[in-house]
């Protein structure tokens, strides 16, 4: 017979209900983690087979993907036989103004256009792909995976002020990349063209 | 606090580096209600910073796509079934 939790619905009923519909979100964490796709699915299924065994822990109505992302960050960090990734102390004050430099910079040279004309997709994908840890993973759950400051603090196990200077951080260089395939698409170009 | 809530009649003025500092923070919709509309106050006023709230409120939201770019290969999905179901998982 099933084993019965909450308001008698099964531990597989509940699991399939709440942690099933997470696999894509957790996925595209493990890829953001591990960038690459077999090391990902070993990471997913690792994190859904601890999840399923543990699922006597999950508080019911609480958040799932919360939960399942820092289970995903466990396993991602076992597997790389590391307790904490360590990063040098960031002023996150320091980086939104140098992101607004970034920016004006952007505005300066006519590359700021290219976020609102082309798809961004491709260029984008490359410029989380290309950020170091910790601060792919910043980025993952902030703005891909609309986790709060709190949430990701917990999730990477580090206090709301490092995941706010390493979002930030990332923020900026991810602009960086922007800019520099704006360039390269020729949209610089075209702006000092108007100009001439 | 949402950002289109209604502004109240006294609202303290913040200069553009206070505002530029916590640009991030107020897109993210991480301050307190106070905060969060010296913010708004300010960006509605000054030509200079409301462009780079824009570019930053247009950056988040192409970052946020990223989720519908990226789904799990359906070959992979099964192949995590398979692993929870050889561990008892049977959710029928």
């Amino acid at each position: 017979m099933a084993e019965r939790l909450d308001g008698g619905t099964s531990k597989d009923e509940s699991f399939a209900r709440d942690a099933i519909p997470c696999m894509d979100d957790v996925y595209r964490f493990a890829l953001s983690l591990t960038r690459d796709p077999a090391d990902a699915q070993d990471i997913v299924q690792e994190t859904y087979l601890r999840a399923y065994r543990s699922w006597h822990t999950f508080v019911p109505g609480s958040d799932c993907r919360r939960w399942l992302f820092t289970i995903c960050r466990n396993a991602f960090l076992r597997s790389r036989q590391q307790t904490r990734l360590e990063v040098e102390a960031i002023d996150g004050d320091a980086e939104s103004i140098a992101a607004a430099r970034e920016h004006g910079a952007m505005i300066a040279d006519g590359t700021d256009r290219l976020l609102s004309t082309v798809d961004l997709g491709p260029a984008l994908d490359r410029a989380l792909a290309g950020l170091d840890e910790p601060f792919r993973s910043a980025v993952q759950l902030v703005d891909v995976e609309d986790q709060s400051y709190e949430a990701a603090a917990e999730i990477l196990g580090v206090p709301i002020g490092t995941v706010r200077s390493r979002l930030f951080r990332a923020r900026r260089q991810m602009q960086q990349h922007l800019r520099a395939h704006a360039i390269d698409a020729g949209f610089q170009s075209v702006a000092e063209g108007g100009r001439e | 606090m949402s950002q289109g809530s209604k502004m109240p009649d006294e609202v303290r003025e913040i200069d553009c580096l206070s505002a530029v500092r916590q640009l991030w923070d107020y897109l993210d919709e991480e301050l307190d209600d106070q905060r969060m509309v010296e913010i708004r106050h300010h960006l509605l006023t000054c030509k200079e910073c409301l462009p780079h709230a824009e570019f930053g409120r247009r950056f988040i939201q192409a970052l946020s796509r990223a989720r519908e770019r990226h789904v799990m290969p359906p070959a992979v999905r099964a192949q995590v079934m398979s692993a929870l179901a050889q561990s008892g998982f049977s959710p029928e």
